[in-house]
């Protein structure tokens, strides 16, 4: 207690101790990270507070300002129906997030628990896990996302259902691989030799040593995912309109592009950022976790 | 600096060269002001513990250094040219024709894609400046001298059609075929075993004495200096230290760092077992600035003198130089030696306990059976264990020795558990545990010291939670290491450490078999004598019977009680370590003694050395006689028909050979 005021002693001054504020470190976070963040975290608050800006809603109509070129009532215009295009791209890209980061989800649990089944215990039970993720793989992901919202339907739900079947066996195959090269390592040895049981292997020493790169390939996928979905959409087979998303926001505006391009560019270039930045957040982690590519 | 005259017949001048590599997190100074000469046809060997800077001094010559790695001062004269004030396109031109590079590593260094012929050709044409055929034939002709059999037709192979040795002979003749002027060589032989290191040895010393080619060489092991070089170079955190005629410099060293290093290697001539010494601490951080004498803190004999200035070579007999404020180094002064407590050595003489085994192998066996795709084709067998019975007394060390491949590891893999034995019988009077070769790979890195030395007590539900960190404390004690380690996580500790917390893991469950394979062959040669000295304190304190699986024959020799020596999946000789040293019986253990290099160029001069040639067969071939027949320099005619059985031909010594008897 003693030896905690001496260190405070010099702030005591200004802050009493009871009040002093932790400084914050964030010794993990490098350069790309930063980037990442940088472009994700405006992105984010501005989707999460959409509601409480100025904006118009984004399903309502205003037939008197139609095709309006971005002013500081409509930063991104207005689309054929004067539709406000800007409060419509927020609310197409808290959708793609939702979609994005519940596929990284999905696809990462699912991969780490079958893979880690696959690569621990070989033979018969590899075998037939393998099986069936390369049945999957031989389709193109997305067609099989294509067909398979043809037969489920369209909305939220399948659309996440239909990208995560093509990316859990990719990420089945990576954990498999990841179990693979650390199945020989001399501590797994080492906890065999004391009759460890397959269950304490896998929790203790498999799973720490993969999360880390199906983080960095999680990230990537969740762009795919925001992708793959704002082109189902665009194909008109993913959301619905009116209800908004990226990819049919930029459907409808396609037909005008000669006469309002803002329709389509503007919602593109947020996909864009979006999908960067998670590529630099997946290299971020990478970076961060990887130690030789730290130095 | 320039203690040495220029001579007219240097290949090689080196002045006051620095090497530093720009890191992110501050600047390395790898090489802090090297100088030296180098004449026609001399031999020099650089040692130094990893870290010193011996390697990064080696690419320096040629500026092959890797990435944020530079020269940024000194001389160095090839040939009368300075390398520093080259452009990269005239660094090319003598690369590969004045001087000839072997690396470390003879799996990495030649492309896996290209024909050995189309890597060593196209070399050949442009330095020699002749056409295809020619070079071709220059290409076949080194091949053969450097003892390619059949070379007219290897030169047509891949890389992965050789074994390591056969890559490093090609290493070799791609260096020479040049004829350079000097070869640098990196520890070319730390990769090989020892009856290959041996026959590479002895290739480069040959063939160096033939063309008269100066050599420098960097290795780590004492011994092959000895039996190598003409001049030695010690390195020490970037610099020189000493700096002779290898014959001096064994015979009296003046630099106390030589000097512990010399006393590191455990002696074999003399049957009394005196702990070895052992340097203590660490190599500086390079990243620091040096103050005073880099040494200093791991030097028994430093005085105030050294904290505030660094010595510079100086001379001190005939062409020895050494870099040391005291004219005779530790001697005549205390050394680190004196400090350590003696009592081991005299406990020793306690009268031994009467035999009973806890470790008893019957014939055992282990076979891979490998399917092809092909249903049609024959499955092939690897024989890796071929009927090996042994036994191990309690309180004993059991030394297996034998070249990569002759299923020492496999042994121990099967005694532990890890893998199944296809016959044969072990038993084992309580358990045993294991202390694995990498101290880099055998820990979780995500795990704290802490969690890993108690996850045997965790998984085998030993005691409550007090009860675990109570022997975890213990245990971390007992292998010489500070309670504040269990917090780290392995990638803080340096090799030795990581090796001590390897070592509290295997005692954790107590028990009565401890099987260390290769525990110390990653480990720098001052912190092997730490390890050696641990295990030999701990089998004395604890009656914990040893099996201690290496290639080093000398660590082997020290450690161990009895020796058992393998040869492709069999025990070809055993018996007690000094008889089975002094007076081998099974020609294969001869040669194997004298591939090792004995560490005093007096004795290597004198020594007659008969190597094996070739290297170990295939396991996937059955043969019907002896094993070792295809290497054997005494082979019969007996040898090839029938197998000798392993026998007992005196009171406490078996062989498996026809001529013992």
């Amino acid at each position: 207690m003693t030896k905690m005021f001496l260190t405070l002693r010099k702030q005591h001054w200004a802050f009493p101790p009871e009040f002093h504020l932790p400084r914050l470190s964030l010794p993990h976070l490098n350069q790309k990270m930063i980037i990442a963040l940088v472009i994700l975290v405006p992105i984010l608050l501005l989707t999460t507070f959409a509601d409480w800006l100025p904006l118009q809603k984004p399903l309502q109509t205003n037939l008197r300002a139609i095709m309006q070129w971005p002013s500081h009532v409509h930063p991104f215009g207005t689309d054929r129906m004067g539709r406000d295009v800007l409060s419509r791209t927020l609310a197409g890209v808290q959708l793609s997030l939702v979609v994005g980061f519940s596929v990284a989800f999905i696809a990462m649990s699912f991969g780490l628990f079958f893979g880690t089944l696959a690569g621990l215990f070989g033979r018969a039970v590899d075998r037939a896990i393998m099986t069936v993720v390369d049945i999957f793989l031989a389709f193109p992901s997305l067609l099989l996302a294509i067909g398979l919202v043809s037969i489920v339907g369209t909305g939220l739900g399948p659309v996440v259902m239909a990208i995560s079947l093509a990316d859990v066996p990719r990420f089945i195959r990576l954990q498999r691989s990841l179990v693979l090269s650390l199945r020989s390592r001399a501590y797994i040895d080492a906890a065999r030799t004391v009759n460890a049981s397959q269950w304490w292997l896998m929790t203790r020493h498999i799973a720490p040593n993969t999360i880390s790169p199906l983080l960095v390939a999680a990230s990537i996928a969740a762009a795919h995912a925001i992708l793959v979905e704002a082109s189902l959409s665009f194909l008109g087979l993913g959301i619905m309109p009116p209800a908004p998303s990226l990819g049919n926001i930029i459907r409808d505006g396609q037909t005008y592009l000669e006469q309002a391009w803002w329709i389509s560019t503007l919602p593109g270039v947020v996909i864009l950022l979006i999908a960067i930045s998670l590529h630099f957040l997946s290299d971020g982690i990478r970076e961060a976790l990887d130690p030789r590519a730290r130095k | 600096m320039t203690f040495m005259p220029k001579i007219d017949d240097a290949v090689l001048q080196v002045r006051d060269m620095h090497t530093h590599f720009n890191t992110d997190t501050g600047v390395v100074k790898a090489v802090n002001g090297v100088s030296f000469d180098l004449r026609r046809g001399e031999r020099i060997a650089i040692v130094g513990e990893s870290g010193s800077g011996k390697s990064a001094m080696a690419m320096s010559l040629i500026r092959l250094l890797a990435f944020p790695g530079k020269v940024v001062s000194g001389e160095i004269r090839i040939a009368g040219k300075d390398i520093t004030r080259l452009t990269e396109r005239e660094l090319n031109g003598i690369r590969g024709k004045d001087v000839g590079t072997v690396f470390q590593d003879p799996m990495s260094s030649l492309d896996p894609v290209m024909r050995v012929g189309d890597q060593m050709i196209p070399p050949i044409m442009r330095h020699l400046e002749i056409g295809q055929k020619e070079a071709q034939a220059i290409a076949i002709e080194w091949l053969d001298k450097v003892g390619i059999p059949d070379a007219k037709q290897r030169i047509k192979a891949y890389p992965f059609e050789m074994s390591g040795g056969m890559r490093q002979r090609v290493m070799i003749a791609m260096a020479l075929s040049c004829n350079p002027r000097l070869i640098i060589a990196d520890e070319p032989t730390t990769a090989l075993d020892v009856t290959i290191q041996a026959q590479i040895v002895e290739l480069l010393k040959n063939l160096t004495a033939e063309t008269g080619a100066a050599m420098l060489f960097i290795t780590h092991d004492l011994g092959l200096v000895a039996r190598f070089a003409n001049k030695v170079g010690v390195m020490y955190a970037g610099r020189l230290v000493e700096f002779g005629p290898a014959t001096d410099i064994f015979a009296d060293p003046r630099h106390p760092y030589t000097q512990s290093l010399l006393r590191t290697i455990p002696d074999t001539t003399v049957a009394k077992r005196d702990r070895l010494l052992q340097i203590p601490g660490f190599p500086p951080d390079m990243k620091m600035p040096m103050v005073g004498c880099s040494f200093r803190e791991r030097c028994a004999a430093a005085h105030d003198y050294c904290k505030s200035s660094a010595p510079d070579l100086e001379f001190r007999t005939e062409n020895h130089y050494a870099a040391c404020w005291l004219p005779a180094g530790l001697d005549g002064g205390k050394t680190a030696e004196d400090d350590a407590p003696k009592e081991t050595a005299k406990s020793a003489s306690v009268a031994p306990p009467p035999r009973q085994d806890v470790l008893e192998i019957n014939d055992l066996h282990k076979h891979f059976v490998k399917k092809s795709m092909l249903p049609w084709a024959e499955p092939r067998t690897l024989r890796a264990v071929n009927g090996v019975s042994l036994r191990l007394n309690r309180g004993e060390t059991l030394g297996i020795v034998g070249e990569s491949g002759c299923g020492k590891s496999t042994v121990a893999r099967m005694l532990l558990g890890l893998e199944q034995p296809t016959a044969g019988q072990i038993y084992i009077a309580g358990a045993a545990q294991m202390v694995f070769q990498d101290p880099y790979s055998s820990f979780n890195p995500k795990m704290k010291v802490f969690n890993i030395i108690e996850e045997p007590l965790v998984v085998t539900r030993k005691g409550t939670r007090a009860e675990r960190a109570e022997k975890v404390r213990s245990l971390v004690t007992q292998v010489g290491l500070d309670q504040s380690y269990l917090d780290r996580y392995p990638s803080q500790l340096s090799g030795g450490q990581r090796q001590r917390i390897g070592v509290a893991r295997a005692l954790a469950l107590n028990p009565s078999v401890v099987v260390a394979d290769e525990p110390t062959s990653a480990l720098d040669v001052s912190v092997r004598a730490q390890i050696i000295n641990l295990l030999c304190d701990l089998k004395e304190q604890l009656g914990i019977s040893f099996v201690f699986i290496s290639h080093d024959l000398l660590t082997v020799r020290y450690i161990s009680d009895h020796i058992a020596v393998m040869y492709l999946g069999e025990v070809v000789e055993y018996g007690p370590a000094a008889h089975v040293f002094d007076d081998p019986a099974h020609p294969y253990t001869r040669a194997l003694l004298d591939a090792i290099p004995s560490p005093d160029p007096a004795r290597e001069a004198n020594r007659k050395i008969q190597l094996i040639s070739g290297e170990l067969p295939s396991p996937l071939s059955i043969q019907t006689g002896c094993a070792f027949a295809s290497r054997c320099p005494k082979v019969m005619a007996k040898c090839r028909e029938s197998k000798p059985p392993i026998k007992a031909f005196s009171k406490q010594r078996e062989a498996a050979c026809h001529l013992v008897d």
